[in-house]
Formats: structure tokens, C-alpha cells, sequence
């Protein structure tokens, strides 16, 4: 009798093995949706439009690029949360955006950072610090000046408790300063008010400023990063300057509800690996100045959860005060 | 001499016939997204990059600056035929735009709306050429509190001008204000009002409610009335009539400055510029009770202000770049992605893009009225169609773009719900307009107010210490003032006896 259970359970067993096979050996038989939590347009968007028209010829199966805006990505990220996870609804993830929409418990969050599994990372985006030509030449300068008037320089902030944020709090914390902050919705307008005098500084992000700095409009005092960047190769960065503490990015990715079956998930990820290394998306993504980085597998997990934990310090931070 | 050079050179590459190929497909398709209600000019664009990334640089920017401006002409015609906005500059056209076609009049109106369209467009392109560089650094003062000063300003010139009682427009402008909070807070992104509804995270959707108040409402007062007679257009129907061109060109010149120097201050929006010229043309108006009821200016002014705003937004984005609405930023990512970046080195480094771009918004501006004026026969023709046809499928059209926007069907529900709210204003007679521009400038109000506010630490008097928000202020003071005398139960009497 026990032994019939046992067979028995086996052969469920074995039937599960096969039928998970046979669905990764299926896959992908219909369209793949990528939801986008951004409206089109803007780098997110255009990000995932690049990658899903080359990931697309290695499924055999159209990438549907859907936009899903709302409450700063996170109504596209309640609804990734939601979806089934066989595979056929994936979305774009940026990190800390959607860790901090889940760890404020002012933004109401209904779904956890265990909800979501981070498959593969497409950009990271450091934070700069950046002024106009006519100021401060240095990072020293700028921070000895705000010494000096604590509270007194503005600087435009690209969205609450986003990786500008969470850079200009380790900026503050690491340098012993405090500036005034504005905050912004987006990097258009930010850079707008730092050309027209309206702020003093502006913490965003490379692909933000990029096209400003090429024209000569801002001067970059550093990048917060631990290597210098591609597209600043003369920019000293915040570990060179010695401030090793500040380092913050924006980071996007492809992520998918959790549960997904490992097969499904490997074949996703090796296809859209491969789709990311290739010279038309790497051309593509430098041409619209977003910094390529591939992670993928524990890499990327580990960065996932490093990102939560110091968003999580910031957050509470922020609370407290 | 060497500006006539670049003009020569803009348009030898403008006219090689591949370019003005790019430019026609871009103005048809730009027309249809307009004339699709929901999918608005930003979206539209956004979702046709992709079919741009194997043409050359200069062919693609063509395209999409032609879908641009397509899409800003395009909305016009649903806002006078059925009285649903396309985009949402095109709301304030159907105040007249609509009624005009009930009196058997779309033509003239699609007419005017195409021609006001060209001037304005054909002139804000000249004065791009002209003038850009020393504008556009003057346009970088507008800070978020001289942004607020000027919302604050078009908030009062409607709801001055509005309606019959300065009391209903206010009531009507809280109401829009307090739509608009509905909710993410726009700094901390706390939602606010919500109820939970998730739904409702993003804030009450603007095609739903514009396409419920105007759309619905209006179809569903209709509904009331008894079966109209078809309406007969002739063809010699078509064009305004003489004495119209008159009052037409006037209006017409107004909203080309109207919208060309609001085209230049980055963050303004397509909406405002069309706002104001209605306004300012009720204003200087020999008959201003009659706005509203099909008065040709009233369609003149504001589609005018729309294109010519149009296209003195590439200003700000060619030689600074900055752009100034979210379709602009959609075309400035196009930009981008074709490794062209705007600002005063694309002028140095690639003066055929620049020049070459610039010249094609001439032709394709030629290629708009081409293409409309016939067809505002065609379009005008689908009015002949019996009401008792015709409504349902408007129903169903707005069905449609409701839900297509968002592939929700919480918004369907919404444009439903504010059919049943705008038949009560509309039978209570309180305006419209106050409460629709308030939903629209709101979130943009509240956030330069609170930007602004960050900026001086707290101290109101940050609004009082720039000259140029301290002027716009006091306007906006007066604007109140003055309607509010006008509109005292004395003085009503007195200009009614008269």
C-alpha cells in the first residue's frame, strides 16, 4: 500500500518534471508582454523598446512593449506583482524607485520586494552632481562654501526618495553638509531650473545630464560611483575624491512575478542576456546616453536585495526626521 | 548672407522627394492619431519611434516633427463634429467648433481651423529662424514661481470669462482643483483621496472626464431634444463667409502670438495657449455673450495658438534642449536615439538636420492644408448622417478611446460618470471650461507651488520678490476684480436694460 503511494507520488512527481520540461520546450508559444511602469517616451521606455525589438527575433514570438503608468511606476508594479508567473508577462523594474515606493508606508504599497524576481539588469545610471559653469569649480569648493551657509544653496532633487535622493542624503551625510532641497518631477524640468538659476545644483543622473554637459550648458563636480564613467572619462568619481559612502544609481532591469518555473526563467534570461550584448542594443541604449550593465542570475539578485537594504536606511532615515 | 545659406541648404534637404515623402506620412499619420480620442500626440509618437530607427537620422526626425504637428491639427476635427476633443488642446474647440457644426457649419469651422492652423504654424516657424537664440535664454526666468504666476493667470482669465455668474466659475474652478487632487501627492507620492481605489493612485484621467463632460453630456442632453432635421451642408458651405474672414484674420493674428511666445517658456503645455486665446478673443469680442454659441473666432483663435505653438516649441528644444511638453520630450528621445543631440552645438554640428527640419515644418505645413481642406468636405459629410445613427457610434467611439487609453475599464466607468455629472452642469448652465482647465493645471499648479515654496524655505513672498511673478499676480488680481465688478447685479441690470 505504501508502496503503490510512493510510485504513485512518483509518478506525479515525474509527470510535474516532464510537464515543467515540456512547458519550457514550449515556450514561448504566444506573444511575450514587457509592462513598462513609465509613460512612452521616456528612457525606461525607450530602454525596453530597444531591447524587446531584438529579443523578439531570438523568441520567434512578438515582445510586446505595454505602457502601464502611474503613481511613480508603482501602479505597474502592483500589476507585474499580480500577474500569473508563466512567463508571458514580464516588466521593467528600476531600482531604488521600486524599493522605496514598497518600503514608505505613506505610498501604500499592497506587494513586497519578495513578490517580484529580478531577472536581468539592462542600465545602471550613477548619480552626478552637477552645477553651471559660472559656480563652484570643485567638489571641495562646493562643499566648503556650503559649510559655510548650512541650508542656504538649493538643489534640485529629480523625485523624492529616488537614487538622487538617496545620493544627495549620502552626499550630506559623507561631506557634513546640509543644502536646501527642491524637488522635481523628472529631469527635464531640474535641468531647466539649474540653467535658469533657479537652484544652485542638481543631483541626477548621467543619461539626465549627458546631453547638457556635451553642449557645455553644466559643470560635473563628480559621479557617484567606485569607476570612472564611459561617458565622463575625465570626471573624477566620489571613491577618487574620497567619499567612498556615496555611491548611488539608478538601475533598471526585467523583472517577473515570482514563481516563474526555473526553466521558463533560464530561457528568459539567456535570451534577453543575449539580446542586451548585442552591438545594435549596445549602440542603441549608448546612443540615448543610458550606461549598459548586464546582471543577471544571483549577480543581479544580490544587487536587488544590497539596493533594498540601503533604501530601506534612507527611507527610515527620512521618516525619522 | 550666411542665414540665407542655411535656409537654402534646409531646404534642398527638406525637398529631396524621399524627405517630403516622410514628411506627408508623418502629417497623415499625425492627423489620425489627432482625430483618435485617448491616444493623444505624446503616446502616439512615443509608439511610432520604433518604425523610424532604420531611416536616416534627418528622414526620421521629419517624420515624427510631421506626426507632431499632424496630431495637433488632427484633434480639431473630432472637437467640431462630435464635440470630443482628440488631444487635449483641442478642448476649447469645441465650445464654438461644435456648435457651429450643429448649425450646419462644420465646414467653415474645419476650414478656418485649417488655415489659422497653417498661418499660425508657418509664421512661428519664420520667427524660430529669426529670433530663437535671444528668446529662448529669456524663457529660462520662467522658474517654478513665475510658472505659478502665469497658471494663475489663465485660471482667472477663464473663470472671469467664463459664464453668466462669477460664482458659478468659481465653484466650477474648486470643483476642477479639487478633482485635480485626487491622487499621488506630486512630491511625496502619498496618494490623497483615494479611497483605496487603486485606480484612482494616478489621479482622476483627463480623456475619461473631458470625453464624459463633452462627449456624453452632450449626448445624453441631446437625447432630450426631439429629432433634429439632418443637416444639409452645400458645398459652398465650406468656406467662412465674407464678413467672417475679417474677424477670422484678426483672431487669427492674435493666436499666432498667443501661442508663439507661450511656445517659447518650456512646461506651458499645448492646453494653455489654446485656453488663453479663447479667452483673450471673448475679451476684445464686439459680442462676447455670443462665444459659445458658434462664433467662427472662437474656433480661429485658439487652433491658430495651437500650432503656431507648436511649433515655436521646438525653439526652446533646438537651441537649448529643453522641451517643453511631454511630446516634445518624445521627440527630443527620437532625437537622442538617432544620436543627434539637441542644443546650440546640433546648430554647429549638424546645421542639415537643424535647417532641414526647419524647413520641412513650411512644407509640411503646406502639406496639412493640402491635405485638409479637401477633406473637410469629406468630413463635414459624415453630419449628414441622422442623429439617431450617429450618437451611438460617438457613444462607442468614446467608448473605445476611453478604454484603449489605459486598457481600463475603470476609466469607461469614469467617462460614464462624468457624462451624468456634465448633463447636470449642463442643465444648471455652469460652465464647463473653468472646471476642465483647473483639472489640468492643477497637479501643475500645485507642484510650482510647493517647488517654489521649497526654494524660499517656506516665505509666500518668494512670489512677490521676482518681478515677473509679482506682475502676473497682480494681473490675475485684476482680471477678478474687473469681471467681478462687470458681473454685480447693479451693473448687469444696467448693461441688459441697454
Amino acid at each position: 500500500m505504501k508502496r503503490k503511494m510512493f510510485l504513485g507520488v512518483l509518478g506525479l512527481l515525474g509527470l510535474f518534471v516532464f510537464l515543467t520540461a515540456a512547458a519550457a520546450q514550449d515556450y514561448p508559444n504566444k506573444p511575450i508582454m514587457l509592462q513598462v511602469p513609465y509613460p512612452a517616451g521616456g528612457s525606461t521606455d525607450v530602454g525596453a523598446r530597444i531591447v524587446a525589438a531584438v529579443a523578439e527575433k531570438q523568441f520567434g514570438q512578438p515582445v510586446v512593449v505595454v505602457n502601464k503608468p502611474g503613481a511613480g511606476g508603482q501602479l505597474g508594479w502592483t500589476e507585474l506583482a499580480k500577474q500569473k508567473p508563466d512567463g508571458y508577462y514580464l516588466g521593467m523594474i528600476s531600482m531604488p524607485h521600486m524599493l522605496t515606493a514598497i518600503l514608505d508606508p505613506e505610498r501604500k504599497s499592497t506587494f513586497k520586494a519578495e513578490d517580484i524576481t529580478p531577472i536581468i539588469s539592462q542600465a545602471l545610471d550613477p548619480t552626478t552632481i552637477s552645477v553651471r559653469p559660472d559656480s563652484w569649480k570643485t567638489m571641495k569648493e562646493l562643499i566648503d562654501d556650503a559649510k559655510k551657509r548650512p541650508g542656504q544653496i538649493s538643489a534640485g532633487i529629480v523625485g523624492y526618495l529616488q537614487d538622487d535622493e538617496i545620493g544627495y542624503l549620502q552626499f550630506a551625510e559623507g561631506a557634513g553638509v546640509q543644502l536646501r532641497l527642491v524637488y522635481f518631477d523628472g529631469a527635464a524640468p531640474a535641468i531647466t531650473a539649474l540653467l535658469g538659476k533657479h537652484v544652485d545644483v542638481l543631483f541626477c543622473t548621467v543619461g539626465d545630464n549627458y546631453n547638457q554637459w556635451k553642449a557645455g550648458k553644466i559643470r560635473m563636480l563628480t559621479i557617484m560611483d567606485k569607476e570612472r564613467s564611459k561617458f565622463y572619462p575625465d570626471l573624477q568619481t566620489t571613491a577618487e575624491l574620497g567619499y567612498p559612502t556615496i555611491l548611488s544609481a539608478a538601475t533598471r532591469g526585467i523583472g517577473a512575478p515570482k514563481g516563474i518555473p526555473q526553466p521558463i526563467l533560464k530561457k528568459i534570461e539567456d535570451v534577453f542576456k543575449k539580446a542586451m550584448e548585442s552591438k545594435d542594443h549596445l549602440d542603441k541604449l549608448e546612443g540615448a546616453a543610458q550606461p549598459v550593465k548586464i546582471m543577471t542570475g544571483e549577480e543581479f539578485n544580490k544587487y536587488y536585495w544590497d539596493s533594498f537594504n540601503v533604501a530601506k536606511k534612507w527611507v527610515e532615515y527620512v521618516r525619522k526626521k | 548672407m550666411e542665414a540665407l545659406q542655411y535656409w537654402m541648404q534646409g531646404f534642398s534637404v527638406a525637398t529631396l522627394p524621399i524627405n517630403l515623402m516622410f514628411a506627408l506620412i508623418g502629417c497623415v499619420l499625425g492627423t489620425l492619431i489627432g482625430v483618435l480620442p485617448g491616444l493623444g500626440p505624446a503616446a502616439g509618437t512615443a509608439i511610432l519611434i520604433p518604425i523610424t530607427f532604420n531611416l536616416d537620422p534627418i528622414g526620421a526626425i521629419i517624420m515624427l516633427a510631421a506626426i507632431y504637428y499632424g496630431a495637433m491639427y488632427g484633434g480639431t476635427i473630432t472637437s467640431v463634429l462630435v464635440n470630443v476633443p482628440g488631444e487635449a488642446a483641442s478642448v476649447i474647440t469645441c465650445f464654438d467648433g461644435y456648435q457651429m457644426a450643429k448649425q450646419g457649419r462644420g465646414g467653415p469651422a474645419l476650414g478656418i481651423a485649417a488655415i489659422g492652423s497653417f498661418v499660425g504654424g508657418t509664421f512661428a516657424t519664420f520667427a524660430l529662424m529669426v529670433v530663437s537664440l535671444p528668446l529662448a535664454s529669456f524663457a529660462l526666468r520662467f522658474g517654478p514661481p513665475e510658472v505659478f504666476a502665469l497658471l494663475v493667470v489663465g485660471l482667472s482669465l477663464v473663470t472671469g470669462l467664463a459664464g453668466r455668474s462669477l460664482l458659478a466659475a468659481l465653484i466650477m474652478t474648486f470643483f476642477g482643483l479639487l478633482l485635480a487632487m485626487i491622487g499621488m501627492d506630486p512630491v511625496r507620492g502619498a496618494p490623497r483621496f483615494t479611497f483605496g481605489v487603486q485606480d484612482l493612485y494616478d489621479g482622476v484621467g483627463f480623456v475619461p472626464v473631458v470625453m464624459g463632460l463633452f462627449g456624453v453630456g452632450e449626448i445624453l442632453v441631446s437625447m432630450e431634444q426631439p429629432v433634429l432635421e439632418v443637416i444639409k451642408t452645400k458645398l459652398s458651405d465650406l468656406f467662412p463667409k465674407r464678413k467672417e474672414w475679417g474677424i477670422s484674420s484678426a483672431a487669427i493674428g492674435r493666436g499666432t502670438i498667443i501661442g508663439f511666445f507661450l511656445g517659447l517658456i518650456p512646461g506651458i503645455g499645448a492646453i494653455i495657449p489654446t485656453f488663453l486665446a479663447y479667452v483673450v478673443e471673448k475679451k476684445v469680442s464686439k459680442h462676447p455673450e455670443k462665444f459659445g454659441t458658434g462664433v467662427i473666432e472662437g474656433v480661429a483663435s485658439p487652433e491658430t495658438a495651437n500650432n503656431s505653438y507648436a511649433n515655436a516649441a521646438m525653439v526652446p528644444l533646438l537651441t537649448l534642449g529643453i522641451p517643453g511638453s511631454p511630446t516634445l520630450a518624445v521627440l527630443m528621445g527620437a532625437f537622442i536615439i538617432h544620436g543627434l543631440t539637441p542644443g546650440p552645438f546640433l546648430f554647429k554640428e549638424r546645421p542639415d538636420v537643424v535647417w532641414g527640419l526647419i524647413a520641412s515644418l513650411y512644407l509640411g505645413n503646406v502639406i496639412l492644408l493640402i491635405l485638409n481642406l479637401p477633406l473637410v468636405g469629406l468630413w463635414a459629410k459624415l453630419l449628414e448622417i441622422r442623429y439617431q445613427y450617429l450618437y451611438p457610434g460617438i457613444l462607442l467611439f468614446c467608448i473605445l478611446g476611453a478604454y484603449s487609453l489605459n486598457q481600463s475599464v475603470f476609466d469607461v466607468t469614469m467617462m460614464v460618470l462624468f457624462g451624468i455629472v456634465g448633463y447636470v452642469f449642463r442643465k444648471l448652465d455652469w460652465p464647463l471650461a473653468p472646471a476642465i482647465l483647473a483639472l489640468i493645471l492643477g497637479p501643475m499648479m500645485e507642484r510650482s507651488l510647493r517647488t517654489s515654496l521649497e526654494m524660499s524655505g517656506g516665505d509666500l513672498f518668494i512670489f512677490f520678490q521676482r518681478p515677473i511673478s509679482a506682475v502676473l499676480l497682480i494681473l490675475a488680481a485684476a482680471i477678478l476684480v474687473t469681471s467681478a465688478i462687470r458681473l454685480m447685479p447693479m451693473w448687469a441690470r444696467k448693461e441688459s436694460k441697454n
